[in-house]
């Protein structure tokens, strides 16, 4: 079964595309990666609901990172998407990260 | 300076982003919008803006085709005040962790039991109905009132476990087919003694109290040009640190126009006199162009006019997001955040085009919106002909945007100067994500399974 990496801003706009770009690279290197873009309110059904393994927030959004680590980060990574890469829209880095923090996680 | 502001905002950005009131009112408003926006597109088309439009589609349809359309606006526009109060109890539910979709239900009930139910004919006959008076625009504030006191209520009981007991033996299904009944009874018990009260002070109705004491006032005060400089402001000032102004401003703002834009469309609907300046259109579309910080008029300077790379590859990239508004690549990728030459006509671009539309729709230069409700994301040209019904204010949308590249054109011409230098200084830097490997990242699914 493939990893689920979910991304959140505030309305799901920008990051829609970020999502696309991160799915293109990863299906460019065949990972068994499925990038997910979502509106930061649907978090809490989202996490219910589906199998969230990555939860990445936008910069725009990085003021609900330490509450959103603290309700969901005990069963899997919360990690703050870099402003840079978020900006130029770089989906290989920001996949790299998620990767990254996957890893970690397992260790 | 700019770390002491970053410190006050941050704060200010999660107290409203974890304040459950405010993002279960915002995101009420969430539910009902798409509803508004398909329902004006009903009324747009019964209403538009051609001469002769309305005798072609009578030549077709016949006469009273109008009627047809004014049904499907008329679902969403004079049940508005009701919807609200449905998301809100929804989205509140939802935030307080309970059985939303029980708590949104007991909060229309609630709002309902409030609401008078007789009514009086003309002729004098007494009928039983309900006034959409009521559950329209103004009773938009009353429905959100209503939906926040109702689950509060409501999730106070259920989640304190205020149950009827079973006797043992009763299959736990059973009992918990009556775990709702002392919650929801609570409620209506409740709204039901209000409205008693209400019944002797003079308000009559707790629509008329609410109506009076709360949704006039805010909305005189959220229709003045200062409070839309301070909302524009707000807006532009959190993006100048990467927040999302308006996903923190709305969560105040958001009830005030809404109510304002409402009253566009009613009056539009009704074919009366356009009452508010400051609807959601007029700052969507007459305010910002691309994006907060009217970032498309910075988006076409950086496509013709610069020539570092950095900058040039950043504006193809933004180019079409920008075009329906979204301009988190240049936000993030230019960036604005935190950039001091840039912050300057991000914050001021858009406080002139909001000083400039008031003025020229103040001399009547261009209409006043209808409130006919358009995705914030409707292009520029576009969104002014349909907001307006006029191709003046398209033109001025227009013109408006050229003076913002106007203004952007010297402070990203320093920033590209600057980055055309670092350019032919250094070749491109790695860092330590950039050498990761997809291989060293494999992910291991054989192990773990």
């Amino acid at each position: 079964m493939g990893k689920n990496i979910y991304l959140f801003c505030s309305q799901g706009m920008s990051t829609s595309l970020l999502a696309q770009k991160m799915q293109t690279v990863a299906d460019h290197h065949q990972l068994p990666v499925t990038v997910v873009a979502k509106p930061h309110g649907t978090l809490p059904q989202t996490v219910a609901t589906e199998a969230v393994d990555v939860i990445m927030l936008g910069p725009q959004v990085k003021y609900l990172y330490e509450e959103t680590l603290a309700a969901y980060g005990k069963r899997r990574p919360v990690i703050l998407i870099d402003a840079a890469d978020y900006g130029a829209m770089n989906g290989e880095r920001v996949l790299k990260q998620a990767l990254l923090g996957l890893k970690q996680a397992r260790q | 300076m700019m770390n002491a502001l970053e410190h006050t905002l941050m704060p200010v950005a999660e107290k409203l982003g974890r304040n459950k009131l405010l993002v279960a009112i915002r995101d009420g408003f969430l539910i009902t919008t798409p509803l508004i926006i398909v329902a004006s597109l009903f009324l747009l088309f019964n209403n538009f803006p051609i001469p002769g439009w309305s005798e072609f589609w009578a030549g077709i349809f016949g006469e009273g085709w109008q009627a047809w359309l004014s049904n499907v606006s008329r679902a969403v526009f004079n049940l508005v005040g009701f919807l609200s109060c449905f998301g809100t109890a929804y989205a509140y539910g939802r935030e307080l962790k309970t059985d939303a979709i029980q708590a949104a239900g007991v909060a229309i009930v609630a709002f309902i039991i409030l609401t008078p139910t007789d009514l009086t004919l003309k002729g004098g006959t007494s009928i039983i109905g309900l006034d959409t008076e009521y559950l329209g625009t103004n009773g938009i504030f009353l429905g959100l009132v209503v939906a926040l006191v109702a689950v509060r209520v409501y999730a106070f009981a259920a989640l304190r476990g205020w149950t009827i007991k079973m006797p043992a033996g009763v299959p736990p299904a059973v009992a918990d087919s009556f775990a709702a009944l002392i919650p929801s009874g609570l409620v209506m018990g409740l709204f039901f003694l209000i409205r008693i009260g209400m019944g002797l002070t003079p308000f009559g109705t707790v629509h008329q109290f609410i109506f009076e004491s709360l949704q006039t006032p805010l909305k005189g005060a959220g229709n003045t040009l200062f409070a839309q400089i301070i909302y524009g402001l707000a807006c532009t000032l959190f993006w100048s640190f990467g927040i999302n102004g308006p996903a923190v401003a709305n969560s105040v703002f958001a009830p005030v126009t809404k109510v304002l834009t409402m009253e566009n469309l009613d009056a539009f609907e009704a074919g009366r006199e356009l009452p508010n300046i400051f609807t959601d259109p007029f700052s969507n579309f007459f305010t910002n162009f691309g994006g907060g910080g009217s970032t498309l008029s910075l988006l076409i300077v950086m496509v013709l006019f610069c020539k570092s790379k950095r900058i040039k590859e950043l504006g193809k990239l933004s180019l079409l997001p920008g075009i329906f508004g979204i301009n988190e690549p240049i936000i993030f990728g230019l960036p604005v955040v935190l950039n001091p030459i840039i912050l300057i006509p991000f914050n001021l671009v858009p406080l002139m085009n909001l000083l400039l539309s008031t003025l020229v729709t103040r001399l009547g230069i261009i209409p006043y919106t209808t409130g006919v409700a358009l995705p914030w994301t409707t292009p520029v040209g576009f969104s002014g002909y349909l907001a307006t019904g006029s191709w003046v204010a398209s033109v001025y949308q227009l013109l408006l945007l050229l003076l913002g590249c106007a203004v952007y054109y010297p402070f990203i011409k320093m920033l590209d100067k600057k980055y055309l230098a670092d350019e032919q200084v250094a070749g491109a830097s790695l860092d330590e994500t950039d050498e990761l490997s997809f291989d060293d990242l494999a992910l291991d699914l054989d192990a773990e399974a």
